[in-house]
């Protein structure tokens, strides 16, 4: 009877649990077996995602008395200061399609949830520097809960762009629905950029400095608060500015529901697409190396 | 009537031979050049990604083997011991075995779920609640929602901080938060446990309700490994032990012999070689107080000096002196600290406490205590004693004593001291 009870229990723990070998071998010499077991630690870390996302929702709510107000802030404030800058003309700013307040806050929106999603895996990596050296979970759950943090505050900014739509009373046409799509593949450019640097962002705090030096930059590359620029040499910039027919496209489902340059769309989705695939890999085979070296 | 009731009782493990863990050649190198270091760790990422690492057998600049070819097997239900003094390489063998970080030689194969208790309440958000932290950290251990649900009464129960659950982690006392670290972690149950001194933390009571969780755990069929520079946790927990100094495999087999070994090099390592036997040189005459101590040592019951004695048995205790005067009303303190630990002192003898006062006439002569049953138990110890004339004037001194005490071969297990005992079965 004992017996048969241990094989049992045998049999449930071989089900459960695979054997796994370490060694030094570069895992890029099995590729296959990485992919697969990219896909499966995918799967895995659905559930835990979800726990870390409730965790540093709440976390970061409960220690705040202004609480979501945060999220609205930074476009309220960054067009109020635009739009004055434009009324007294000390800065020139084109014809926009839309009343230039909501255009700048609307804007400003989808360029802060762009950033986030830049920030996002590095936050996510230096934060939990004490867990990663210690546990080995699933690497992609901290990026997970990441993503979904920055759809999360995305969804609050949501009701101010509402709001902004409902006052300025802006027309929308039914390619609205399409917005999502454009918005997620922006969200993957900037998780892409990201994740690519977070395992150098875990071991040199350089990484995070020029980040922010860089996107404060970066946004006047972008038609954020200024429309798309015609000729000139800021025009070229902004052209190849990989955000900016993301960001765009974003903007005109939204609201004229006219995509202007489809084609530079979707060579930026794929640029993304493929960018995001890659940089997984890269995260996934130097994490380890930078658990060992990371200061907790 | 006296009866022998040596016969130690024989713990029940499964009987089972497959492996779930097997280290092989393991080696590891770390700089200590916090730049350095973090170069490296780029070179090596860059090299993983171009998919030319392999395994590497020389050190860069300023490396050093934080590892060097560990092979051990670890069966189902059994439990190890990893000892060694700190720096040695067990946390990174640790760490290596997880999965945290990668071998640089050897590998390392592990058939089922393994959970650290190295990272008790690792991801313990302070200002959320105890409950909210369980959660979060028992599904970073691996376990899915439900799971957790199903367990969470017997981990509250365990940790037995009451409705202090719902309030947050920042208001728990660090035993608190580290019960219920614990709780949370030996309730997932894996199919490997590793404990990493984290048996330190809590009360007394609490200590013991681990021990109990633990032993519980191994009638399962879980296997542990074990970390600690205590021989006595390691001792009472696990029947094979690995003994890792500097990075390499000193010893591996079964507990008490590596203990023994871990014991005898920690002596030896204690600056002085001559342990058990101290020789001083002669003094210059203005120096002397009329007795000089040559030599201390120890002699067992048939006269004969040995280095090391023998926990529970006849022992003499020797000052080797040289009187120059007549002497009156001397008396010695012998105080006897461990030195591993805390040092404590565990030993102190006075002989005024037992009314003796030596008179001693000018040549060489032994002074000898005489203890019948020998009563420190296996370690390392410091002893100082001193000889004074009328209670006060200093004869001479002997400032460091370092000897060691093994256990007697029919000793089934590490104490701390010897207990003189018979047995007696009295029938009414």
């Amino acid at each position: 009877m004992g017996r048969r009870n241990k094989q049992l229990h045998d049999q449930s723990l071989n089900k459960r649990s695979p054997t796994i070998v370490y060694t030094p071998e570069s895992q890029l010499k099995h590729p296959i077996q990485l992919f697969t077991q990219m896909w499966q630690d995918l799967l895995a870390c659905r559930e835990l995602a979800w726990q870390l996302l409730i965790r540093n929702i709440s976390a970061q709510y409960r220690q705040s008395f202004l609480g979501i107000f945060w999220a609205f802030l930074p476009p309220i404030v960054t067009a109020i200061g635009f739009t004055f800058a434009n009324n007294a003309k000390i800065v020139n700013i084109g014809a926009t399609d839309i009343p230039y307040p909501a255009y700048v806050m609307f804007s400003m929106a989808l360029w802060q949830t762009f950033s986030e999603a830049i920030n996002g895996p590095i936050q996510a990596v230096t934060s939990a520097k004490q867990m990663l050296s210690r546990i080995n979970f699933p690497r992609e759950a901290l990026i997970l809960a990441k993503l979904g943090e920055v759809f999360f505050n995305f969804g609050i900014k949501l009701i101010l762009i509402v709001a902004i739509f409902l006052w300025f009373q802006i027309p929308i046409t039914w390619n609205i629905i399409l917005a999502p799509v454009a918005l997620i593949h922006l969200v993957i450019l900037g998780t892409f950029f990201g994740l690519l640097l977070a395992p150098l962002g875990a071991l040199y705090n350089d990484i995070s400095k020029s980040l922010t030096l860089i996107i404060g930059l970066w946004l006047f590359l972008t038609p954020v608060v200024f429309p798309i620029p015609q000729g000139g040499g800021l025009a070229k910039i902004v052209q190849l500015n990989p955000v900016t027919p993301l960001l765009v496209t974003t903007r005109e489902l939204a609201t004229t529901g006219v995509v202007s340059n489809p084609s530079a769309f979707w060579i930026a989705s794929i640029f993304a697409i493929v960018g995001l695939l890659l940089a997984w890999v890269v995260y996934r085979l130097a994490m380890p190396f930078v658990v060992e070296r990371m200061s907790s | 009537m006296t009866i022998n009731l040596s016969e130690p009782e024989i713990y029940q493990k499964p009987q089972s031979d497959d492996v779930v863990l097997s280290v092989k050649g393991i080696s590891k190198k770390f700089c200590r050049d916090l730049k350095r270091s973090l170069l490296y760790g780029v070179q090596d990422i860059a090299s993983e990604l171009a998919g030319r690492r392999g395994k590497t057998e020389t050190l860069r600049q300023k490396e050093f083997w934080a590892l060097n070819n560990v092979s051990f097997e670890l069966r189902r239900g059994d439990a190890l011991g990893l000892i060694g003094p700190n720096g040695s390489g067990k946390t990174t063998l640790l760490r290596i075995i997880s999965g945290l970080i990668r071998p640089d030689t050897g590998s390392c194969e592990v058939k089922g779920r393994l959970a650290p208790l190295i990272a008790l309440g690792a991801g313990f958000i302070p200002i959320l609640t105890g409950r909210e932290n369980v959660y979060t950290n028992m599904s970073i251990l691996g376990l899915s929602k439900h799971e957790i649900d199903q367990r969470f009464q017997d981990v509250l129960d365990f940790a037995d901080i009451g409705d202090a659950i719902d309030t947050p982690v920042q208001s728990y006392s660090s035993g608190m938060a580290a019960r219920l670290g614990f709780a949370s972690a030996i309730h997932t149950e894996p199919d490997i446990l590793l404990i990493d001194e984290v048996l330190a933390v809590g009360d007394a009571k609490f200590k013991a309700k681990c021990y109990r969780k633990l032993h519980e755990l191994r009638n399962k069929g879980i296997s542990f490994i074990m970390v600690s520079h205590s021989s006595h946790a390691i001792s009472t927990v696990c029947e094979s032990a690995v003994y890792l100094l500097k990075g390499k495999q000193i010893l591996s087999g079964d507990t008490l012999s590596v203990l023994n070994k871990y014991e005898e090099d920690a002596f030896m390592s204690a600056s002085q070689k001559d342990l058990g036997f101290l020789h001083i040189p002669e003094k210059p005459e203005v120096e002397s107080g009329g007795l000089d101590v040559v030599a201390v040592f120890f002699k067992d019951k048939n006269g004969e000096i040995i280095d090391i004695p023998v926990s529970g048995e006849l022992t003499y205790l020797v000052l080797d002196c040289k009187i120059t005067k007549q002497l009156h009303d001397v008396s010695l303190t012998i105080g006897v600290r461990e030195l591993a630990g805390e040092s404590r002192r565990i030993l102190y003898i006075n002989s005024s406490d037992d009314d003796l006062y030596l008179d001693i006439s000018p040549g060489r002569c032994e002074i000898q205590v005489q203890m019948p049953y020998f009563g420190l138990g296996m370690g390392l110890y410091d002893a100082r004693i001193a000889i004074r004339m009328e209670k006060l004037f200093l004869l001479d001194k002997i400032e460091s004593f370092k000897f060691a005490v093994k256990n007697a071969k029919n000793q089934s297990d590490s104490m701390m001291f010897y207990q003189p005992r018979t047995w007696n079965i009295i029938n009414k």
